[in-house]
């Protein structure tokens, strides 16, 4: 593996841990499986998403 | 032979096995050093060594046990991820992402405060307790929740007591959960207030990380909607710049308006918990989980590195005299139980189970690998909890007894607390606590208890050994507490969040509109009521004349460690009812340890005849004192008095209430179990029923060559990272 190819990695990596792709992610899914309706908007989504992080002690 | 049935069992290869036998010798050689030094010091890396090798045995060979055996993992069953996928709180998520979810998830403060505190007993007891721990317990109880909550489409460990157990065990889990989340944020805050008080330095750099968060909740919201990673390295950025502006302000003249004392500390806090649970969460509560979450990752990894490249020496002793004497400064009490009280959340810990159970178990792609995920994640979590008592073990023993014992023990002055310090057997001078103090930029560091402190001087003695040298040691210490502060405030917050939820929900069975969660004078009511609830403890914490984290950590630690047995409780019996009582002592063993150890604190706790260690005892001598207008040390006049008596009858009620909690669960939990024996056949079922999954994915961190294969030969699957 190149070490360009471990950085891409480590790259898509920090994006997903982070949740940056999870409304693509979501309008893909939507799409995919053709459900009735349009998929919410990237703000009415991220305000079901953000519903209060769980953080233990 | 498909991955799906692991049923026959390969003849392990060579190389397997000649890996496997490195792997215990060299655990084996670590742990034989670890405990036959006696009198000599030891290299922090024999503990590291030991650690990682232990998890590595105990997740290949015990983990796997308990996933194939115990739990009969079948990745031929849709998990809820893929059954109920709806984009948003279910939905495969790539293993590898969820454990870092996970992690993130479960990590918090208390592997990091419990282990300085319990290195007051040597390093020795504490770190055996947090591997063991881990392997035979915590890790057990985190992936076993999981699969059970997978099972059951991703009930929490509250809703799984009510439909297991019964109303009554599962009513006496939710008061049980609920008033333990209170404890924990006033201790939790605690430790904050105590890391800031009179410090302009920490308090200016926490602050600014408000404004912070408000940008980049704005940012995120509105310039660049969903560029998280670009927010927080900007963010990340900000905070580093607000670190090393501290070390400004503390010389300038605002110095004054940033040291502050504990009680108005305590009112700041409080006001803002206040505020930020009511603001909407993209404004101030994401962002900060955001900044706290890349604090958290890289200051842990940057910490790992920092002790294995400069191998620090523990001068810590093995076991202290403070082990079997029980009079130590920063907690009373022996060895047995209180070592396995106070270490909480590294080795087990009982809010994992509300973690594991409900948001984690609905984003599995595939059932095996609730054994990275839950039993891996909790391995992590250990390993923080390991560095923490390494960065306590390596500060001169003088210098930890001077920062954690309690003002009334040390006094307030360099001279008194050298004069406690050697009194209790140690050496130290107060020139030497006078140098330690401002090699980290701050005015004192006498009595600086809640375990932040002390873990940032080890910090800081670490990093500036490998990054900047003693200069930079302010700079770490700083930064360290930053690091503390930031994700117990975060914890501070989502804690309110969910504790409101929860009285929302037990109060709307009563009377409706305060269940709404879009009323707003019931969501302010109920957050004040939460807010109000946890500063109560914070506020008697900051002003106990005994000491607030050596009065009130014991009791956040024993409620913990009996959540954990509230959740082993459930397990336990959903293994027997589902006709496993072969392998029932897979939790069983691990509950009726946490059993003794939190029913013996409490006991101690409430009827011990040492004051020091039992509330009962301690409220009695105060009282009698009080009724003859006498004052007794560390109180200074007759309304310290009064408030020794008031705080210890209401921890003394508290403690009552949490055992007879427990005890209530585990005897209903019980009654449950010989049920189903005595039936000798399985009770109905709970679990959702079998659809046949569509998926392929690998099981463990890495596709083994079989994994691989088979994704090829069905099409590729999912390509993962791609």
């Amino acid at each position: 593996m190149s070490v360009r190819h471990l950085l891409a990695r480590l790259w898509w990596y920090i994006r997903e841990v982070a949740g940056e792709n999870s409304y693509d992610h979501y309008v893909a899914h939507q799409r995919q499986h053709c459900r009735d309706g349009s998929p919410l908007t990237r703000r009415e989504f991220e305000h079901l998403k953000t519903a209060s992080p769980v953080r233990c002690c | 032979m498909s991955i799906f049935t692991p049923t026959t069992r390969a003849r392990p290869g060579l190389r397997s096995i000649v890996i496997w036998t490195a792997v215990s010798i060299a655990g084996a050689v670590a742990w034989g050093i670890i405990a036959l030094a006696r009198g000599e010091s030891i290299s922090a890396i024999w503990l590291v060594v030991a650690a990682l090798c232990s998890y590595a045995i105990a997740y290949r060979f015990y983990a796997r046990f308990i996933a194939r055996r115990v739990l009969k993992v079948d990745d031929r069953r849709a998990t809820p991820a893929e059954r109920l996928d709806n984009g948003i709180d279910y939905h495969v998520t790539d293993r590898r992402v969820l454990l870092g979810h996970h992690f993130a998830a479960i990590a918090g403060a208390g592997p990091l405060v419990g282990p300085v505190l319990a290195a007051q007993m040597g390093y020795l007891p504490g770190t055996i307790w947090i591997i063991v721990g881990v392997v035979f317990a915590g890790a057990v109880q985190d992936m076993v929740v999981m699969f059970l909550s997978m099972r059951r489409d991703g009930k929490s460990i509250g809703q799984m007591a009510r439909d297991e157990i019964g109303r009554v065990g599962g009513v006496a889990a939710l008061v049980a959960v609920f008033s333990i989340m209170i404890i924990l944020l006033g201790v939790l805050a605690l430790v904050v207030v105590n890391a800031l008080a009179k410090s302009a330095w920490g308090t200016f750099s926490i602050a600014m990380t408000i404004p912070i968060a408000l940008f980049m909740g704005f940012y995120l919201r509105v310039l660049r909607p969903g560029r998280v990673v670009e927010t927080s390295v900007i963010g990340v950025g900000l905070l580093v710049f607000a670190i090393a502006a501290g070390g400004w302000v503390q010389d300038s003249s605002w110095a004054g308006a940033f040291t502050l004392k504990p009680e108005t500390l305590v009112f700041c806090l409080v006001g803002y918990g206040f505020v930020a649970s009511v603001l909407p969460v993209w404004m101030l509560l994401a962002p900060r989980d955001y900044l706290s979450t890349f604090m958290k990752i890289g200051t842990i990894a940057l910490l790992a590195v920092g002790v294995l490249v400069t191998a620090p020496v523990l001068q810590n002793e093995a076991v202290t005299k403070f082990a079997f004497s029980g009079d130590g400064p920063v907690f009373a009490g022996t060895l047995f139980p209180f070592v396995f009280i106070t270490i909480t959340c590294g080795a087990l810990s009982g809010f994992h189970a509300l973690i594991s159970s409900g948001t984690t178990p609905k984003m599995i792609q595939k059932e095996s690998q609730v054994r990275l995920v839950g039993y891996g994640a909790m391995l992590m979590e250990s390993f923080v909890a390991v560095m923490a008592i390494i960065a306590a073990s390596l500060l001169d023993p003088g210098l930890y007894y001077a920062m954690n014992a309690p003002a009334g023990v040390v006094g307030a002055t360099f001279q008194s607390a050298a004069t406690a310090v050697t009194n209790m057997g140690f050496t130290v001078t107060p020139d030497t606590l006078q140098a330690a103090s401002a090699a980290v930029g701050e005015p004192t560091l006498v009595s600086r208890t809640g375990g932040a402190p002390t873990l940032a001087v080890g910090i800081s003695e670490i990093f500036s050994g490998f990054l900047g040298g003693a200069g930079l040691k302010a700079f770490w210490y700083h930064f360290a507490i930053m690091f503390e502060a930031l994700f117990i405030l975060t914890t501070v917050d989502a804690g309110t969040r969910v504790g409101r939820f929860m009285l929302q929900d037990m109060l709307g069975n009563i009377w409706k509109p305060i269940g709404r969660v879009s009323w707003l004078p019931g969501v302010w009511l109920t957050s004040a009521a939460v807010v109000g609830a946890w500063g109560y403890f914070l506020y008697t914490g900051v002003t106990n004349p005994l000491g607030g984290i050596n009065q009130l950590f014991p009791l956040f630690a024993v409620a913990n460690q009996l959540l954990a047995a509230l959740a082993l409780t459930v397990v336990t019996v959903i293994l027997v009812r589902s006709g496993r009582l072969k392998w029932a002592w897979v939790t069983a063993i691990p509950l009726a340890w946490v059993a003794a150890v939190t029913m013996t604190a409490s006991y101690q706790k409430i009827f011990s005849t040492d004051p020091k260690l039992g509330f009962f005892a301690q409220r009695q001598r105060f009282a009698d004192a009080l009724e003859q207008g006498k004052v007794l040390a560390p109180a200074k006049n007759l309304d310290q008095m009064q408030q020794v008596v008031t705080n210890s009858t209401v921890q003394l009620v508290l403690s009552v209430l949490f055992a007879v909690l427990i005890i209530i669960v585990i005897v209903d939990g019980a009654r449950v179990c010989v049920q189903a024996v005595i039936r000798g056949r399985e009770l109905p079922t709970t679990e959702v029923p079998f659809v046949e999954s569509k998926i392929l994915a690998p099981a463990g961190l890495f596709a083994t060559a079989d994994e691989r294969r088979e994704l090829i030969g069905a099409g590729g699957g999912r390509r993962d990272g791609d």
